[in-house]
């Protein structure tokens, strides 16, 4: 995202600069946010799999990661656990997609603002 | 111009610049280019140099900062994966019942390993130290470690937005200066060509 005032004549003020400042962090944030809901739906549907192999698998005990030790669990214990990790997973997924609107709803009013001011003199898009 | 200088400095009384944070410098904010200039007695080029070298500093700051949040968002989920570890043989521990375990020998190569009921575990502590901890003692150490290592992990991300905010100051005063000087060059031109007319006719 280029952040340059063209050629003109307008004054920046420190408010104005307050508000550059504050878009340049709502857009890293949205990036970090994007990567984080990538991982999170990774995560998911690794989960979403696990559970199925664990229908389809005829044995008693199954070996479940802890740590980094496979761990001897009986079958039922690790479906309570996928589900419990599966809920877990799907709540930070949530917040993580309402934070991401949140963010993209500030920049829109801020890039409003500062187009509103700067015109052709500011550039608020991702190159 | 010399107007709207006056009314945009005199509007904001409230503090431009925080002058450091934890060893990073701040950017000073410049209300009026040309007030900046005669007050540092900067010409254009040696400005935008001075200007350029801390954007270069900043960068480096924020590319160490960088790798420490990654190393540090690394450690959390391993500290988390210790927790899990201790809860699970705490919970065995009521049963009766040994773990059965199968870990990681060497790469690739895996072997069976049965964890008879006991009240200690053994926490690597770094620098080739290792402890024994009964298993509530071990618990509370790894989740002060949690909260230390995300509480280091906080301060470090306000650090960033610090510096980030920082530079994004650094890159419009750049801009800024740059645009003044070649808006100062244009109306040089102009009244240097307007004399030359004046003088032809």
């Amino acid at each position: 995202m280029q952040q340059g005032t063209g050629a003109s004549e307008t004054e920046v003020t420190w408010e104005d600069q307050q508000n550059i400042n504050k878009f340049g962090r709502l857009n890293n944030r949205f990036h970090e946010l994007e990567d984080e809901i990538k991982f999170a739906k990774e995560a998911i549907d690794n989960l979403e799999d696990a559970s199925n192999e664990l229908i389809l698998t005829d044995e008693e005990v199954v070996r479940f990661q802890i740590g980094e030790v496979f761990a001897h669990v009986p079958k039922e214990e690790v479906e309570t656990r996928i589900e419990e990790m599966k809920e877990v997973s799907s709540n930070n997924l949530e917040k993580l997609e309402e934070e991401k609107e949140s963010v993209v709803a500030q920049m829109a009013e801020l890039k409003k603002v500062l187009y509103g001011k700067f015109k052709d003199s500011i550039n608020l898009e991702e190159d | 111009m010399a107007a709207a200088a006056a009314a945009s400095s005199s509007s904001t009384a409230s503090p431009k610049t925080t002058t450091e944070r934890r060893g990073i410098p701040g950017a000073e904010f410049v209300e009026d280019v040309e007030i900046y200039l005669s007050q540092t007695g900067l010409d254009v080029n040696s400005a935008l140099a001075f200007l350029q070298e801390r954007l270069q500093q900043y960068k480096l700051v924020e590319m160490k900062l960088l790798a420490q949040q990654r190393d540090l968002q690394a450690k959390i989920p391993d500290i988390e994966k210790c927790l899990d570890v201790v809860a699970t043989l705490q919970a065995k521990k009521g049963t009766g019942e040994a773990l059965i375990a199968d870990f990681e020998v060497s790469e690739g190569i895996y072997s069976r390993a049965r964890i008879e009921d006991n009240d200690s575990v053994c926490l690597w502590l770094g620098a080739n130290v290792m402890l024994e901890y009964s298993c509530e003692e071990a618990t509370s150490l790894l989740r002060k470690n949690l909260e230390n290592a995300k509480a280091s992990l906080e301060v470090l991300i306000a650090d960033l937005q610090f510096l980030r905010d920082q530079v994004t100051i650094t890159q419009v005063t750049i801009a800024r200066v740059y645009n003044w000087d070649v808006h100062q060059r244009r109306i040089r031109q102009t009244s240097t060509s307007s004399t030359a007319k004046d003088s032809i006719t």
